[in-house]
């Protein structure tokens, strides 16, 4: 067995190698206005250089690279995470055959990222956000948990899948048949019973009498392991306060990682959900009191809640084909009194703290997700000038641009010759 | 209209007078009243006005540079420089722009309020492929919060519509968007109303579960077909009796029917259609059917293919109301490019509009139109933005019916006006001052002109 395993991993290293020697070029962009996201802030006329993937330097002594790009003073960010949304999962939203997002029968073990394509066309379509990579959710079944997210960047390889199952989404609040109060009880219920499994199991082990060896936990059981190790965390959909709370209370019961999302009262207990350091991801443009459970949603809540201290991303509610919007949301968010650097943060580190992304920073040792934009992120009026996913460079060519040039274009045969 | 009515009666009185001596006794003449619910609306309190010292984006696509705006008695009255008035409060707008009201003709508030509950959900008659005979008018709930978000837009006009599941969704009503206890007194005075037809999937998804026709697109266009012509004997049998009735006769009056009254408004010209039809194919029939049966096809809504036939569209003198870049949530909905409303504006004598369909994105439609500008001129166009505020003011008050009223900064036309701290096409862009027929119903600065909505008071 062990053997086996060497055998593979030293296939895997030569596999590295091969295409290490085909792509590994490295890359130095050169007098960017290098917006970190980290302590450094913002850098001017400054260097970033890429290798394997990585980000190698900033601002080392002396250039050596392949490839040298001037970014001409351009504004380079790390690249936006998208999250909350079922990119790679749903094709066409109304065709059922291209949706596998949900599953009636899918529970707290559902793992979509089985089912990510990385040729939907919602993939370089999204990258005209500057997105280059993107919590997805599951949208599960009729269990209140709805599976588990995964994260894939956009450079529409097959290998994109970056991590899967790294947290676990539970839906809460409002519901159209039944109360809200059972599905609280449920999930206290849960975390105590297995609280009391693992104590026992932990006794058994001690026991050395016992000589059995101990029941392995069901699979459901080692998630909610998990979620009580911190190893995952908690991402729940909740609205309003009460729901909130009674999360912060789980939350300090059990010492879980939780993660709040919507969220649309939670400025009414903000100072609470900063001590707890619980990060929000909301929609900056979601100002309207659906229903009884989200009536303080606003256009200012991104920065009343980063004033108050809590850790906001921002996400871009509803269909996942809104993706690429990311940037113009956090533009919003900035007319509506967040700061820039808070802001970009939203749409980049928080997130990738949320869902401990290994991007979302730029900085030596962080993956390359990289792009440099025309101007202003957040302007309607910019757009991305290059675009890095994991060192390597990838387009923002879409199928919508092919139609668009098919269409202006002039042609005494039909359409359908123009290729 | 209402002035109109009595004037009507006169004349039928006097015919049955005359009639009487030629021939046998007349009944009364039956008469419809086409105005039922009229509008009360009443501007808010206004006051003179001059904007000074701005950029004016006048609607007819004109650009002005440090001009000055004169609004008096809730019309515009000058544009220009160096303009003075006595009995007019002074705003100086320096660094600001200035353009007509937003209008959206494309939106479902009040009828699809927030918040969202069952009880709230009116705005789609799914019980039958025809329900011309509902008025969104009658499911407005003017408490609906999303109204004032709006008005934070910028948005002094808006259309709203029943839903897409049917052929035929009823009539739409054009609200002012100024805060009221009733409909009426939002109901934008002599607007035509609108009626709501739905071309492809939904109609044919919501009745093909049922197994009622339609089921398929070809049922769809069986059922505007059958539709049309029914109303079309209605109409003929209506005239018949008017001009029997003219003729001194004392002919029996046809039977009262709700749905083909609203289907005989469009046959007279009297009522504008309101195309939901995403595909190319679909409304290239859909001007077809028009003309098959005498009446305009008027505006297509999410013409999402649009760019595909932008030709046909400004040959036919139809409207194309479209989304920036809404796309593949369905099939017919698939074909999505970012420059479809300037490849359909860049035709002569197009009509090309950029709506919401949303209770969200009504509140930022200059953002929308500029999100096509700015992609599109990535692409080889050079829109400017007196262009692109076309497609939100002018080409949408055409598309209702109200161009002479709305949708442009000239001398006589209703001051619907939006103050904007800087170019509308920003995504930092906020409208500061909103005005409607001269008074204003929004400051971004001043509480006192921020209304609330009855549901949110006390709550929020």
């Amino acid at each position: 067995m062990k053997h086996l395993k060497l055998f593979k991993s030293s296939l895997i290293a030569l596999a590295l190698a091969s295409s290490t020697a085909s792509f590994a070029q490295s890359i130095a962009i050169t007098n960017a206005t290098v917006h970190t996201v980290t302590e450094q802030g913002v850098l001017n006329n400054a260097t970033v250089i890429i290798e394997d993937g990585k980000v190698t330097a900033i601002n080392p002594e002396s250039v050596t690279a392949d490839t040298v790009i001037d970014a001409e003073g351009k504004i380079l960010t790390p690249g936006f995470i998208g999250s909350m949304n079922q990119l790679g999962l749903v094709e066409v939203g109304a065709v059922s055959r291209s949706r596998d997002a949900g599953d009636k029968k899918a529970d707290i073990t559902f793992d979509a990222s089985l089912a990510f394509n990385p040729r939907s066309t919602v993939i370089p379509y999204s990258r005209k956000g500057g997105i280059t990579s993107n919590v997805v959710v599951p949208r599960g079944g009729e269990s209140m948990f709805k599976g588990q997210t995964f994260v894939a960047d956009l450079s529409g390889e097959f290998d994109s899948v970056r991590v899967s199952n790294n947290a676990v989404i539970i839906d809460l609040g409002a519901k159209s048949k039944g109360s809200r109060a059972l599905d609280l009880q449920k999930l206290q219920v849960k975390f105590e019973d297995a609280t009391k499994k693992l104590a026992k199991a932990k006794k058994k082990a001690k026991d050395a009498k016992d000589k059995k060896e101990a029941k392995e936990p069901s699979r459901e059981d080692k998630v909610i392991n998990a979620l009580l190790a911190g190893d995952k965390a908690l991402v729940a959909y909740a609205d309003r306060a009460t729901d909130l709370l009674a999360l912060l209370k789980l939350k300090e019961t059990f010492s879980l990682d939780l993660v709040f999302v919507g969220a649309a009262d939670s400025v009414l207990i903000a100072d609470k959900i900063a001590q707890a350091k619980v990060p929000v991801v909301m929609a900056a443009l979601d100002n309207l009191p659906g229903s009884f459970d989200s009536l303080h949603a606003s256009l200012e809540n991104a920065a009343k809640l980063t004033s108050a201290g809590v850790n906001v991303a921002l996400t871009v509610d509803g269909d996942t084909h809104n993706l690429y919007q990311l940037r113009f949301h956090a533009g919003n968010a900035v007319a509506n009194g967040l700061s820039r650097d808070a802001a970009l943060a939203a749409v980049t580190a928080n997130v990738a703290d949320a869902f401990n992304v290994d991007s979302g920073r730029i900085a030596v040792g962080k993956t390359a997700d990289l792009v440099l934009w025309s101007a202003d992120p957040f302007e309607l009026s910019s757009h991305v000038a290059k675009i890095w996913i994991g060192g390597k460079e990838v387009s923002t060519q879409s199928r919508q641009d092919k139609l668009r040039d098919r269409y202006m274009k002039q042609s005494n045969m039909p359409k359908s010759y123009l290729k | 209209m209402q002035k109109f009515l009595p004037s009507l009666v006169m004349a039928a009185l006097s015919v049955s007078l005359t009639g009487c001596l030629q021939s046998e006794q007349q009944d009364a003449k039956v008469l419809i009243n086409k105005n039922p619910y009229p509008s009360t609306y009443q501007a808010l309190p206004k006051q003179n006005t001059l904007i000074k010292n701005a950029t004016v984006l006048t609607g007819t696509g004109e650009r002005i540079d440090n001009a000055d705006v004169l609004m008096v008695d809730g019309k515009i009255s000058q544009i220009g420089s160096a303009l003075s008035a006595v009995d007019a409060v002074e705003i100086d707008a320096q660094g600001k722009w200035i353009t007509p009201g937003i209008i959206d003709v494309h939106s479902h508030l009040g009828v699809y309020p927030s918040p969202s509950v069952e009880s709230h959900s009116d705005g789609n008659e799914m019980s039958s492929p025809n329900t011309s005979e509902v008025w969104a008018e009658h499911s407005v709930w003017p408490q609906d919060p999303g109204f004032e978000a709006a008005r934070a837009g910028g948005i002094t006009t808006l259309q709203i519509l029943p839903g897409s599941a049917n052929l035929f969704g009823g009539r739409g009503v054009t609200l002012r968007n100024v805060p009221s206890q009733t409909m009426q007194g939002m109901k934008f005075p002599a607007a035509p109303y609108g009626l709501k037809m739905a071309c492809g999937e939904n109609p044919k998804r919501v009745y093909g579960g049922r197994k009622v026709l339609p089921s398929t697109r070809m049922g769809n266009m069986a059922g505007y077909r059958m539709a049309w012509a029914e109303a079309t004997e209605y109409k003929r049998a209506w005239e018949k009796y008017d001009a029997d009735y003219a003729a001194g006769k004392n002919p029996e009056a046809p039977v009262r029917d709700i749905e083909l009254d609203t289907l005989k408004g469009v046959l007279d010209g009297e009522i504008l259609i309101h195309n939901h039809c995403y595909k190319a194919e679909e409304m290239a029939m859909m001007i077809d059917l028009g003309k098959e049966f005498n009446y305009h096809s008027g505006t297509f809504h999410h013409g999402i293919e649009a760019y595909k036939i932008a030709d046909t569209l400004a040959e036919n003198g139809n409207c194309a109301a479209m989304w920036p870049d809404w796309w593949g949530f369905k099939m017919e909905a698939y074909d999505m490019v970012h420059e479809n409303v300037a490849i359909v504006d860049a035709v002569k004598n197009s009509c090309a509009i950029v709506h919401s369909d949303s209770a969200n994105t009504i509140q930022r439609l200059n953002q929308e139109a500029g999100k096509v500008m700015y992609r599109a001129n990535e692409n080889g166009f050079e829109i400017k933005p007196e262009l692109a505020i076309t497609w939100i003011t002018q080409n949408a008050a055409k598309s209702l019916g109200l161009a002479e009223k709305t949708g442009s900064l000239q001398k006589g036309k209703n001051a619907d006006v939006v103050i904007w701290n800087q170019n509308p096409f920003s995504v930092y862009a906020q409208a500061e001052q909103v005005f409607v027929d001269g008074a204003k119903v929004y400051d971004r600065h001043d509480e006192k002109y921020q209304a609330k909505s009855d549901f949110l008071l006390g709550q929020r």
